[in-house]
């Protein structure tokens, strides 16, 4: 897979932005809980991404990001 | 393979859980301001960040950045001084406390006047006091005293117009890719540049129930701007009816492509 979405669940507060923002509705809010109490969200589809990264720009919490690994190959 | 961004290193990971409800919008502006040093390939020890009071006075804590933490209301004063201590240096002020135009309002006006070369960003939320019968110079309307607000507010770009600031800029958060190309321009503007964000705040603002959550009050903001308006400078006014004009509203480097 080419695109990966890392999720960093001790930072998230579960506002649920990530989730209402993707076109192609790649994420989820799952049922667990971080440590602080709230639900985090899962990337259910990932094949999905089309790495808009609109998740990883109004995140307010920097917990969720996307690595194109065709970039990282050609820089 | 390296799964962490190269942002993350001008963040501080002792900061985490950071101090902001879920879902505020100065966590955005702060990605976007961030994500811009990393675009337009600024040396981040030439920048430096001065915070005040309020909300967006914490994000000092989250940078390891050079930071500096001002006195209520002078935190433009305080950006002047760190600017002529090291002219060559690009000074970036967060403001959220409306007190910059009650306290500090002489050194606002004379470091727009002079073409200082510092970016105010100003982080408006809506909340201006929450104690009763508190009002500040740009308080729009008030729900907490009997009798409402007299007084007429101040309005920011207009102001920051009249004074001679040489960029002006209105957001909101959900805009988050506008406001970065907003603020590498603001990098490359040689005068002061204003930059204002409409911001939600979940906890204070309450609507008798008809917003629930935070996503609700992201697009209660963005259906209620406009970007698409020309010459539209009486609705700038936060206190008009009908929807706010957002946008580009004035670069002096590029005085063609004027609004």
């Amino acid at each position: 897979m080419k695109i990966k979405i890392h999720i960093n669940e001790e930072r998230c507060k579960g506002c649920g932005i990530c989730v209402e923002v993707c076109q192609t509705s790649v994420l989820e809010i799952s049922d667990e809980k971080n440590s602080q109490g709230y639900f985090v969200p899962v990337a259910r589809y990932p094949d999905k991404c089309i790495s808009c990264s609109l998740c990883e720009m109004l995140c307010p919490d920097f917990a969720i990001w996307i690595v194109n690994c065709l970039d990282e190959v050609s820089s | 393979m390296d799964s962490k961004r190269t942002i993350e290193k001008y963040i501080s990971h002792k900061a985490f859980p950071s101090v902001w409800c879920p879902g505020c919008g100065i966590g955005t502006v702060l990605y976007s301001f961030l994500s811009a040093i990393q675009s337009a390939s600024i040396d981040p020890d030439f920048i430096r960040v001065v915070t005040g009071l309020g909300c967006a006075g914490k994000i000092n804590e989250m940078l390891t950045l050079k930071t500096i933490s001002a006195k209520n209301g002078f935190v433009i004063e305080r950006a002047i001084r760190a600017l002529k201590k090291e002219p060559h240096s690009i000074v970036v002020a967060f403001l959220s406390n409306p007190d910059f135009l009650l306290s500090g309002a002489r050194d606002f006006m004379r470091a727009c006047k002079n073409k200082a070369r510092i970016i105010a960003v100003y982080i408006n939320n809506f909340i201006y006091a929450a104690g009763r019968d508190n009002i500040r110079p740009i308080t729009p309307f008030m729900r907490s005293s009997f009798d409402g607000n007299h007084e007429l507010p101040f309005n920011i770009p207009a102001l920051a117009d009249c004074c001679g600031a040489s960029y002006i800029a209105r957001w909101t958060p959900l805009r988050a890719g506008w406001l970065k190309y907003s603020l590498i321009d603001a990098f490359n503007c040689p005068g002061f540049a204003v930059i204002e964000i409409l911001s939600p705040c979940l906890i204070f603002e309450v609507n008798n129930g008809r917003i629930r959550n935070t996503v609700e009050r992201m697009n209660f903001y963005n259906e209620n701007t406009n970007m698409n308006e020309e010459g539209a400078w009486e609705k700038l006014d936060l206190r008009g009816k009908g929807k706010i004009l957002i946008g580009k509203l004035k670069d002096m480097t590029n005085p063609e492509k004027n609004k």
